[in-house]
């Protein structure tokens, strides 16, 4: 545990490094910005100055104004005009800083999850990973465009206004200095409450965005069941539970603006007693020379106290997209790290023709509470052979699969390919070798084509020709409204089972891998459909090495060779060394 | 029947068929949309109105305030008045806490309205979604729940409430100006208008086509990272990893790209607003000085600083505001359009307006009278006079090949689809008035499509019966020959199956579906293939059981073929659209 609070702690330290670096011209634009601002209230007191002591004096007033004048207002007006231009450049470059820092990230968290693997899937639900790779990162944007610059801003803009106040008007500097230096602290009060609640509020809105992509996946099943009121009213239920904590997290951070404000008026209001105190004993004295530029000076000190305040008050804002970058660091964190390429063994590539699998007393469990899901488990399949692996579910069947795909490794023993232990195979050359058909083929957001190709996207229209028709995908194309370029959707509605396996069939022929390994391949099919299906993979099946887990009664049609499987113990075997 | 709601009733017939032939309807206009949305917000409409009145008075108070505490400065420095302490505290202090108040009062509100929000749009989806889901990605779906419902509180927050604000600070604001000076009360509410109005409604136009660009982007990311995500095995075994990861990124180069514009648009909209403060303030000091303009009294004119200043702090806000509201109109429409697509009107209306005081059915015979059906106007009729009478707690086998018709039979039963001509019975009662939860109560249904949902065991039962015993679910359990499992398992009932029952086999979650089904205390199953993707020894075993626990109920069996273990009143084949007798 601390040593993962340590893991986090060096990451989130890390991103802020490289945030501030890419911060860095903003950072520039804002202090500029800042003293531009100063320059322009400078123009403005001294212009307020002027009027008000002309008041004051009832020297000539009316239409005319001096050059001075003039010159004053152009200066304000061409400040102003700069400070927006600055503000706007900074803000586009913070944006752009964000993007690239984005990018990166997801980059990053991609890659651990296609490394972790399916394996990955036991653990997390898809739509939270989903989450992690959209919405954990999207929250960050918050982090690298406001707070990195805010981070240093808070700081640089209030001293740099705080030493030009101390020129004009000492006695102000120090009420700012003191009120200003009240605000971290009460900053850090109200902050770490912030930090703590947005923690709480991403895994609420974590949970909400799960459970509601579930509960539309399955709505089907819940409104059949006569229960959709029940489930509603279970969303209602979770929808408010994130208003609360929403609402917690906003009392704390309208709070800890509201002490922004406190800490603001308590300045003006102190500055401006003192300084009206002061005018008043210069009137008396009747010092009219120094009246006009105390004035002025006092002015100045009024009106820079806004201006001091707005970094903390960008501080505050941008407190919570902080808190987002714990919350993603957990997470980023929570993936499994890159598995140590195995030292010492030469990474390899088998000979492709001709593969014989061989089991050699595999073990494997996934979770040591659940037992062994393989227990010594040892067969062979020999090349351009096909095996059943038969046995009641949860006997190790799709656990045997999953190892041939390489998406766990066993925990003793060792599986080879021609004699080459798989664990010193080289993923892309496993990938290469082995084609592999389940019991529901995952089809992806596109058209037939697409998903058809998906196996090879380089093929050649007459090679996707050939696999539709090996694979009797040609036989429902004609039914559909666009033939190939029909849209499926996710899950591939829209196709029956059949219909979605002839399409894993037709990706493997046109792979035309070694080795196939069919998991269940007509699990959902019905009898009619299941025979179709089988002569398909009849098919498919010749000349390479197959391992067929099925406990249809119809794999007689692939002679001989089964191997039985209870609990994960190898039976019986038949025609199998 | 209105041509929507046929629209309507034939796309859910489609999904129900698996031939989908639209993918999307035409999109809703925003402002429909919005209006869509405020009745959805009704029930919060006094709370939505308060929050509304603090904010206006927050306003009110913050001109009356800052223009006071202005003119008090001014001659404080003068030495005219000595302001005291006390009263420029009443002035700030007020100020903060009325905001502070006002923000979480209004906050709260919304969220309140956004809860409800979600709600109803899973219940609008529900209403229609007997078939499953289709063609809007599930994907999609989550994007619009979370993304765009979340993008509407600015509708209220970032709109409605400175829009309000500044209706009432510009009059104020040009009244006071008028009295000190005609010229500059013109350019300041010129400017002022420009600010709050003019930018803002032009951001709106600008960004409407940006917004919905960007939510699209959005869900296109998440749909590509759910593909690349739920697909890691093909990925895995076709070497893809590579190429999905190339759709991703690009997807996110899409996104990042269009939100770097969009920030680039709002900083220099952001940036129009400003300039027109700044010219504010520059006239008000050249009419203070008396450059250009008639002069006005120095004290006074401090105070109008002030004044002019609050106004337009409170306004600054409403360009980019504007620029959200595009993204906000957007978002609007593809929530109500999404809610809409799967609403068929007639089958929510009759649900909604079906009175309680119907005759609801005293006893469970089902009959089918002379039923015509057909999925789509376009494709053959699966009856065209169909009639079959099943008899309470009778137990009736379906037999028939793909696509004969025996689904649509439980479809129509459950009330998924409606019969073109003819009606089904449920005790003498036309299923048509009955209430579609009540009925689906009565009527439990398992097939293959049933889905196990991401939670623990416990719950996955309870689904179909909340109130049920712990010893009920063990029942359960033990009749769909699962309870060994189940209890060998460390955290037995609450151990979390995972998405999709991913973390057992799928024997053992068909299994525990079945003891969901067996669980409902409803007179009537429907077994739509319970069996598929179970193995022999298992089948037999389940069929067996279900002779004995499923006494006293109605269960129609809906299969390919029997296993011979089945004990089975009557048994009808079902092909060319009529069931004929066939031996047990």
């Amino acid at each position: 545990m601390t040593q993962s609070k340590e893991a986090t702690r060096t990451w989130v330290r890390a991103q802020a490094r490289r945030g501030l670096r890419a911060a860095r011209p903003s950072i520039a634009l804002g202090v500029f910005s800042g003293l531009a601002g100063a320059a322009q209230m400078w123009c403005a007191a001294w212009l307020l100055g002027q009027a008000l002591t002309a008041a004051e004096t009832s020297e000539a007033p009316a239409m005319s104004a001096s050059s001075d004048v003039w010159r004053a207002l152009i200066a304000f007006a061409a400040l102003g005009a700069l400070r927006i231009a600055v503000g706007i450049g900074g803000e586009t470059l913070a944006a752009r800083a964000s993007a690239r820092a984005r990018t990166r990230l997801r980059g990053e968290v991609l890659g651990a999850i296609t490394e972790g693997g399916p394996a990955l899937l036991r653990q997390t639900h898809s739509g939270a990973l989903a989450a992690l790779v959209v919405d954990r990162i999207e929250a960050l944007d918050g982090y690298f465009a406001r707070w990195a610059p805010a981070s240093v801003l808070w700081m640089a803009v209030p001293c740099c206004l705080l030493a030009l106040v101390a020129l004009a008007q000492p006695r102000a500097a120090v009420v700012l200095a003191i009120c200003g230096a009240a605000v971290p602290v009460l900053q850090a009060v109200f902050g770490i409450g912030a930090a703590v609640a947005s923690r709480n509020q991403f895994l609420a809105m974590t949970r909400l965005q799960a459970r509601f992509l579930d509960r539309i996946r399955g709505i089907a099943t819940i409104v059949l069941a006569g229960r959709a009121e029940d489930e509603a009213a279970r969303l209602a239920e979770a929808a408010d539970d994130l208003r609360r904590r929403t609402m917690k997290i906003l009392r704390v951070a309208f709070l800890s603006s509201a002490s922004i404000d406190i800490a603001m008026i308590v300045a003006l209001i102190v500055i401006a007693v003192m300084d009206g105190h002061a005018a008043l004993a210069a009137v008396h004295d009747g010092a009219s020379a120094d009246f006009a530029s105390f004035v002025a000076r006092s002015l100045f000190a009024l009106l820079i106290v806004p201006e001091f305040f707005a970094p903390f008050r960008g501080l505050a804002l941008a407190y919570q997209d902080r808190a987002h970058i714990q919350g993603a660091a957990t997470d980023i964190l929570a993936l499994p790290p890159p598995p140590p390429l195995s030292e010492a063994l030469p990474i390899r590539t088998v000979e492709a023709h001709g593969v014989t699998i061989a089991f050699e007393d595999v073990s494997f469990s996934w979770d040591a509470s659940r037992g062994q899901a393989l227990d010594h488990v040892s067969f062979v399949v020999p090349a351009g052979e096909t095996v059943v692996l038969a046995g009641p579910s949860g006997s190790g069947k799709s656990t045997i699969m999953e190892l041939l795909l390489g998406f766990a490794r066993p925990d003793s023993g060792r599986i080879t390919f021609n004699g080459a232990d798989l664990a010193t195979v080289v993923p892309d050359a496993l990938a290469k070798m082995t084609s592999w058909i389940g019991q529901r083929p995952v089809l992806f957001a596109g058209t037939i084509r697409e998903n058809i190709l998906f196996s090879r996207p380089d093929a050649t229209d007459e090679d996707l020709a050939s696999a539709v028709r090996a694979s009797a995908v040609d036989r429902f194309l004609a039914e559909l409204p666009q033939g190939l370029e029909t849209r499926i959707g996710e899950g591939g509605f829209g196709l029956s089972g059949g219909q979605a396996q002839r399409i894993a069939i037709a990706r493997a022929y046109l792979k035309n891998a070694p080795i196939l390994l069919l998991d269940e391949p007509t699990a959902h099919l019905d009898p009619m459909t299941e025979a179709d299906v089988f002569e398909s993979l009849r098919r498919l099946a010749l000349k390479r090495t197959v391992l067929l887990a099925s406990h249809s009664t119809a794999v007689h049609m692939f002679n001989g060779r089964r191997v039985d499987l209870s609990h994960g113990r190898v039976k019986i075997r038949q025609g199998v060394a | 029947m209105s041509s929507s709601a046929r629209r309507a009733e034939r796309s859910t017939a489609d999904q129900w068929a698996a031939v989908p032939l639209t993918t999307e309807t035409a999109p809703i206009d925003d402002v429909a949309a919005m209006k869509r949305i405020l009745a959805v917000w009704r029930p919060h409409a006094p709370r939505l109105f308060v929050g509304l009145l603090l904010s206006v008075l927050a306003v009110l108070a913050g001109l009356a305030m800052m223009s006071g505490a202005g003119l008090r400065l001014a001659g404080a420095v003068l030495g005219a008045v000595v302001v005291t302490t006390a009263a420029l505290r009443l002035v700030g202090g007020g100020r903060v806490l009325l905001r502070y108040s006002e923000r979480l009062y209004a906050h709260d509100a919304m969220f309140r309205a956004l809860a409800t929000l979600r709600v109803w749009f899973f219940r609008s989806l529900a209403s229609g979604a007997g078939a499953g889901l289709g063609f809007r990605r599930a994907g999609d779906l989550l994007s619009r729940l979370v993304s765009d419902v979340e993008a509407l509180d600015g509708l209220y927050l970032r709109l409605l409430l400175p829009l309000a604000g500044a209706c009432i600070s510009f009059p104020v604001l040009l009244i006071a100006l008028a009295r000190a000076n005609g010229l500059l009360a013109a350019l300041v509410g010129a400017l002022f208008v420009i600010a709050a109005f003019l930018a803002p409604a032009l951001a709106a136009r600008l960004s409407r086509e940006s917004g919905d660009g960007l939510l699209r982007a959005l869900a296109a990311l998440r749909i590509d990272a759910l593909d690349l995500i739920g697909g890691m095995r093909e990925i895995r075994a076709f070497g893809a990893g590579g190429r999905m990861l190339e759709r991703v990124q690009e997807a996110n180069d899409t996104l990042v790209g269009r939100q770097t514009r969009l920030a680039a648009r709002m900083a220099l909209v952001g940036g129009v607003s400003q300039l027109c403060t700044q010219l504010a303030i520059l006239f008000l000091l050249a009419a203070i000085v008396g450059a250009g303009f008639v002069r006005i009294p120095a004290v006074e004119g401090v105070g109008l600083l002030f004044l002019t200043l609050t106004a337009f702090e409170g306004v600054a806000g409403l360009t980019r505001a504007g620029m959200l509201a595009g993204a906000m109109g957007a978002a609007a429409s593809r929530v109500v359009s999404a809610a809409g697509v799967s609403t068929t009107e007639e089958l929510s209306v009759g649900s909604a307006e079906t009175p309680s005081q119907t005759t609801l059915p005293t006893h469970f015979d089902i009959r089918f009278e002379a039923i015509g059906f057909r999925w789509a106007s376009n494709r053959a009729s699966v009856f065209e006079e169909f009639s079959l009478d099943i008899a309470e707690g009778s137990r009736v086998a379906l037999l028939g090949a793909s696509g004969a018709g025996k689904s649509t039979l439980s479809a129509l039963l459950l009330k998924a689809v409606r019969p073109q001509n003819g009606r089904v019975l449920l005790g003498g009662v036309d299923i048509a008035t009955i209430p579609d939860e009540w009925l689906r109560r009565r009527v439990a249904w398992l097939s293959q499509a049933t889905h196990l949902f991401d939670d623990t065991i416990r719950s996955n039962l309870l689904l179909s019966n909340p109130d049920a015993s712990e010893a009920a679910l063990w029942r359960a359990l033990d009749a769909a020959a699962i309870s060994d499992f189940v209890r060998a398992l460390p955290e037995g009932l609450d151990t979390w199956l995972g998405e999709g029952g991913v973390k057992v086999s799928g024997g053992q979650g068909r299994r525990i579906a079945l003891a969901r089904t067996l669980l409902a205390d409803a007179p009537i199953l429907v077994l739509d293939e319970p069996t598929t993707g179970l193995d022999a020894t298992v089948e037999q075993e389940f069929l067996t059981t279900l002779n004995t626990v499923a006494a006293h109920r109605t269960v129609l069996l809906i299969a390919h073929r029997l296993t011979g273990v089945e004990e089975l009143d009557r048994v009808w084949r079902i092909s060319g659209g009529e069931a004929t007798a066939a031996t047990a």
